[in-house]
C-alpha cells in the first residue's frame, strides 16, 4: 500500500556503510524472511537477535552448554525457530519468541552450515554440511542422520544404500561439499568436489539428476535465490555461476519423475545427465579476471536482480555487486578487515557484512535529498532550462487564479477498509502466523536518573556517565540490553553521526583501528564513550540546523 | 439529538445516546483513547495526570461499566496526548514539560522518560509493532524513539510550525505528520526520508491527521472548519466533511467502522458530529458537553464512542448505539 509513493526499492544496491552493530564477536548472520530481524551467531556460543528497524538487540539466545563459536544460523520459514550450528559439533534448535531451547543434537563432525527445511513453519528436518564429509539430513527430534550421496556411482541406476556416518561412495575425507534445499524443500541440490551439481530426493536418498559444472572445480557454496528461480554456485576456479532452475517451483519432485520417464531408454550417468540438463541451465558466470580473487559467501539480492559476492582475501573487505546480466555494477570497500559473512536484506537495498573483528557493517544507499517530496511543485532539473512564461502570467487577474472548481467527484465510493496484498512476498500465506518482530519490553529507567535531564539529550549523556559503573557490569559486550545507559547512548551518537555524514575512508579506518585495540571491557567502553560525547554534541548541532 | 435517517439508506442509522459521564480530571481533558483490544479507556488532562479505566460492556444494560484501573502521575506540566501500545501493556504520553513518558499499565509505574524535544511535546503514537514511538512537538520536529532503550533514533526536520499530529500506517512503514504550516508530510519510517508532501491551493493550518484503517487514505482536519479525506498516493482529496466548528483547537477525529462507515469528530460548539463516509451527510449531532469536544475515540469492536471536552466541562462521555 505504500508502493505508489516509496521509490521502487528493487533494482537498487547499497553504496556506503551506514552503520555498524557491535556485540561481542559475531561470526555469521541471517535475516528472517521479511528482514525485520537479524540473527547473528557469536564466537562465545550465543546467538543475538537484532531488531533491524531500531538497530537494537531484541533477544539473546544463550546456551550454558555451548561455548564454542557458532558456525551458522538459519531461520525457519515464518521466523518461529532458529537453528544454530556450533564448533562443538552441535546443532541447537531454538524457539524465538520464548527464547527457549527446543532440542540439541550432537553430530560426528562440526557442521559448517546447517539449513532448516524451508517447507514448514516448525521444521524438524535440517540439512547439515559438515566440515569434511558428505552433507546429511538430520532429524532434530530423533537425532538420526541420513548421509546424502555426493557422487554418482558408475554402475547401477543411481540408488545408493543408506548408511550411517560412512562415506557411501568412498570419497576421500576432507572434501568440502555444499548443499541447499530448493525453495519448498522437496529436493536437495548438492555441489560436490568433482564440480557436479546433484539433485537428490532426500526421502529416498536417490540422485535424480546431475549437472556437470564447466571446469569441474570443487564447488564451495551453492545457494538459491529467494524466489527459487536461480541457483548460484561458487567454485574453486574463482568463478561464480548462475543457473536457471527449469523445474517448477512447487512440484519439483514430480516434474523430475516425469523427466525421468521421458528418458527411460538411458541408464546410469547418461540418464542423470540428460535429466539434469532439463533441470538447470547455465545462465551466467562471473569472475574477477584482473585479480582472480576467491569468492566468499555469495548470494542473491532479495528480488534476484543482483548478485553479491565477498572477496575472500585477508586484510580486505570488498564486496562485489553484479547485475544478473553479468555486469559488475559496484565494488564496495570497507575497513581493512577480512570479510567472513554476507547477507542481502530480503526487501531493502541493504547489504550486511561481517568482518573478522566481529563487527556487522550495514551498507545502504547514499541518500540524496528528494526536494520534490518536500514541496510537490518543486521540479528537480538536471540542467538549466529556458523558462517560457504562460500567456497570462503577467495579467493583473490571471485566468488560473479565478475560482478553480474542484474537479473531484466527491460522490465516488471510497474504500477505507480493504487491504492490499503485499507484492514483495508472493507466497505469503495469510493463515500462517508469521513472526515479524519481537515484542519490545522497555527496560526501566534507574530511579535516580529520572529527575535529571529533562531538557536536551546532551544533559542526558552527562547523567548517564554518572551511572556508568552500571554499564560496565554488563560484561564484555559493548551493547548491554538491561542497562539503557551509556553503551546504547554511545551507539546512538556513533550511529547518528554516520547517518548524517557519509563517513570518509579515513574515518572508517580510524574506527577500524579503534575497534582493533585490546578488547578489555572497561578500556573499550571508556574509549567509545569519550568519542561519543563529542559526536553527540556534533549530532545535536546538526539537528539544530534543521530547526 | 436530531437524527436524520436518509430514505435511500439500506439500513436506518441507529442514533448514539449518552451512556455514561465520567469526571476523572480536575482540568480540561486533552485526549481520550481506547486500547486496541477495546478493554481499556485512557484520558489525559491539563491537570498533569492520566487515567486508565477498564470498560466492560454489559449485556443487560446499554451502559458499559467503567472502573478506574490506574492513575498515572509524574508529568511536570499538562499532558497533551497519549497512545496505547498494540499489546495494551504500555502507554506513552506527551506533555508540555517537553518529555514523553512511557508507563506500564499493569503496575501504573513510570518506566521511561523520553527527553529530547526542545519545546512542548504535542502528539504521540506507537507503531503497530510497538517497538518505535513517533512524537511531534512545538519545536517543529518529529522524533522517532526506540521503545526498548528510549533512545531517540531519528529527528525529522518535519515542518516550519508546531507539529500537531503524527500517525503510523498499518504496517509501520510510513509516518504522517501535520502542522500549523498547512502541510501534511509522509515519511519513510525506516530511513526518515520525506516521501511526499500534501499541499492544496490554500493552506489552512492542519490540526489533525490520521491514516485510514487500510492506510490508503488520510483523514485531515484543518482549522477552516473542514475535514478532508485525501488519497496520498495521488495527492488529491476525495471527500470533504463540513458542518462542525474547528478554527482554534486541534480536535481529533476518527473513523467508525464497527457498524457502517462513518467519520466522527468533535467540534468547538460542544457537540460531536457523525458523517456518513460516502455521502458526507451529517447523520447525527451528539449534544451534552458544555465545552469544546477536543478528542473522540471509537471502540475497536463495539459501537461505542468516547469523547472528552475542555475546561468548562472536564468530562469524558461514552456514547453507545441501541442494541437490537
Amino acid at each position: 500500500m505504500n508502493a505508489p509513493i516509496i521509490d521502487p526499492l528493487q533494482g537498487d544496491f547499497p553504496e556506503v556503510i551506514e552503520e555498524y552493530l557491535e556485540h561481542g564477536v559475531m561470526k555469521c548472520i541471517a535475516f528472517n524472511r521479511r528482514g525485520t530481524l537479524l540473527a547473528a551467531g557469536c564466537s562465545d556460543g550465543n546467538c543475538v537477535i537484532w531488531d533491524f528497524e531500531t538497530r537494537g538487540i531484541a533477544k539473546e539466545l544463550r546456551d550454558k552448554e555451548c561455548n564454542a563459536a557458532i558456525t551458522s544460523v538459519c531461520w525457519s520459514k515464518y521466523g518461529h525457530r532458529i537453528l544454530v550450528s556450533a564448533a562443538d559439533k552441535s546443532l541447537t534448535l531454538w524457539d524465538v519468541v520464548s527464547g527457549e531451547r527446543i532440542t540439541r543434537t550432537i553430530l560426528q563432525q562440526t557442521p559448517l552450515q546447517a539449513r532448516l527445511h524451508p517447507g514448514s513453519s516448525t521444521p524438524s528436518l535440517c540439512l547439515a554440511c559438515p566440515l569434511s564429509s558428505a552433507p546429511m539430513i538430520v532429524d532434530l527430534t530423533t537425532g538420526s542422520t541420513t548421509v546424502l550421496p555426493v557422487s554418482v556411482p558408475d554402475a547401477g541406476n543411481g540408488l545408493v544404500p543408506a548408511s550411517r556416518n560412512k562415506f557411501s561412495d568412498g570419497t576421500p575425507p576432507f572434501t568440502p561439499t555444499a548443499a541447499c534445499f530448493n525453495k519448498y524443500g522437496d529436493l536437495v541440490y548438492v555441489g560436490n568436489s568433482k564440480g557436479e551439481i546433484l539433485i537428490i530426493d532426500y526421502k529416498t536418498i536417490q540422485v535424480h539428476a546431475m549437472v556437470p559444472v564447466t571446469g569441474g572445480a570443487v564447488i564451495k557454496n551453492i545457494v538459491f535465490s529467494r524466489n527459487g528461480q536461480y541457483l548460484l554456485t561458487n567454485s574453486n576456479d574463482r568463478t561464480l555461476r548462475i543457473y536457471e532452475n527449469l523445474l517448477p517451483l512447487k512440484d519439483g519432485r514430480r516434474a523430475l519423475d516425469d523427466l525421468e520417464a521421458t528418458h527411460k531408454e538411458l541408464n546410469g550417468v547418461e540418464k542423470l545427465k540428460a535429466v539434469g540438463s532439463k533441470c538447470l541451465t547455465l545462465f551466467r558466470d562471473f569472475q574477477d579476471s584482473v585479480t582472480k580473487v576467491h569468492w566468499k559467501a555469495p548470494c542473491f539480492s532479495g528480488d534476484g536482480e543482483w548478485v553479491v559476492g565477498g572477496c575472500a582475501s585477508k586484510g580486505e573487505h570488498k564486496i562485489y555487486i553484479w547485475d544478473r546480466a553479468g555486469h559488475l555494477v559496484k565494488i564496495l570497500e570497507g575497513p581493512k578487515e577480512a570479510l567472513i559473512d554476507l547477507a542481502w536484506h530480503p526487501v531493502h537495498p541493504i547489504v550486511v557484512s561481517v568482518s573478522l573483528t566481529g563487527l556487522v557493517y550495514i551498507w545502504a544507499k547514499d541518500y540524496t535529498e528528494n526536494w520534490s517530496a518536500f514541496a510537490p511543485d518543486f521540479k528537480e532539473l538536471e540542467e538549466n532550462e529556458e523558462y517560457v512564461e504562460r500567456e497570462d502570467e503577467f495579467d493583473l487577474v490571471p485566468e488560473t487564479e479565478k475560482v478553480k472548481e474542484s474537479d473531484v467527484n466527491e460522490d465516488d465510493e471510497v474504500d477505507i477498509v480493504t487491504l492490499e496484498k503485499d507484492s514483495a512476498f508472493s507466497d505469503s500465506d495469510m493463515s500462517q502466523d508469521e513472526l515479524c518482530f519481537l515484542p519490545a519490553i522497555p527496560s526501566p529507567d534507574v530511579p535516580e536518573q529520572q529527575d535529571k535531564g529533562v531538557e536536551s539529550s546532551s544533559k542526558l549523556v552527562d547523567s548517564n556517565h554518572s551511572g556508568s559503573p552500571l554499564s560496565e557490569e554488563a560484561g564484555p559486550n559493548g551493547r548491554a540490553t538491561n542497562h539503557a545507559s551509556s553503551p546504547l547512548e554511545d551507539d546512538a551518537g556513533g550511529s547518528r553521526m554516520k547517518r548524517k555524514r557519509k563517513p570518509s575512508e579515513k574515518i572508517l579506518e580510524l574506527q577500524a583501528e579503534k575497534v582493533k585495540k585490546p578488547l578489555k571491557p572497561s578500556g573499550r567502553l571508556s574509549k567509545v564513550k569519550n568519542k561519543s560525547v563529542a559526536d553527540l554534541d556534533n549530532a545535536e548541532d546538526n539537528s539544530n540546523l534543521y530547526i | 439529538m436530531a437524527t436524520e435517517t436518509e430514505p435511500d439508506q439500506t439500513e436506518s442509522f441507529k442514533p448514539y445516546t449518552l451512556a455514561k459521564t465520567l469526571t476523572p480530571h480536575k482540568r480540561a481533558i486533552s485526549a481520550v483513547k481506547f486500547s486496541s483490544d477495546g478493554r481499556l479507556l485512557a484520558s489525559s488532562s491539563a491537570d498533569k495526570t492520566l487515567r486508565i479505566s477498564v470498560v466492560k460492556s454489559s449485556s443487560d444494560s446499554p451502559a458499559p461499566t467503567v472502573s478506574l484501573l490506574q492513575e498515572l502521575e509524574g508529568h511536570e506540566q499538562g499532558v497533551s496526548d497519549l497512545a496505547f501500545s498494540s499489546d495494551s501493556k504500555y502507554l506513552v504520553s506527551a506533555s508540555d514539560d517537553k518529555t514523553l513518558r512511557l508507563w506500564d499499565i499493569e503496575t501504573g509505574s513510570l518506566i521511561k522518560t523520553l527527553s529530547g524535544h526542545t519545546n512542548y511535546a504535542f502528539c504521540v503514537n506507537f507503531n503497530p509493532q510497538s517497538n518505535m514511538i513517533v512524537s511531534g512537538s512545538f519545536d517543529e520536529t518529529v522524533r522517532i524513539w526506540d521503545v526498548k532503550s528510549a533512545k531517540c533514533l531519528k529527528v525529522l526536520p518535519a515542518h516550519s510550525d508546531p507539529v500537531t499530529a503524527v500517525d503510523f500506517n498499518r504496517d509501520g512503514s510510513l509516518i504522517v505528520s501535520s502542522s500549523y504550516d498547512g502541510l501534511c508530510r509522509i515519511w519513510d519510517a525506516a530511513t526518515g526520508h520525506c516521501m511526499k508532501t500534501l499541499i492544496d491551493d490554500e493552506n489552512p493550518p492542519v490540526s489533525y491527521v490520521k491514516f485510514s484503517p487500510n492506510a490508503k487514505f488520510l483523514l485531515v482536519g484543518t482549522l477552516d472548519n473542514t475535514l478532508r479525506l485525501w488519497n496520498y498516493a495521488t495527492g488529491k482529496f476525495l471527500k470533504t466533511y463540513t458542518g462542525h466548528v474547528n478554527s482554534k483547537y486541534c480536535l481529533s477525529s476518527t473513523f467508525s467502522v464497527t457498524n457502517g462507515k462513518y467519520i466522527v469528530s468533535g467540534s468547538e460548539d460542544s457537540c460531536l458530529y457523525l458523517w456518513e463516509l460516502q455521502s458526507r451527510k451529517i447523520v447525527q449531532k451528539l449534544e451534552g458537553h458544555t465545552d469544546t469536544v477536543i478528542s473522540v475515540s471509537c471502540h475497536p469492536t463495539e459501537n461505542m464512542i468516547a469523547s472528552g471536552a475542555l475546561g468548562n466541562d472536564k468530562t469524558v462521555r461514552i456514547w453507545t448505539q441501541e442494541k437490537d
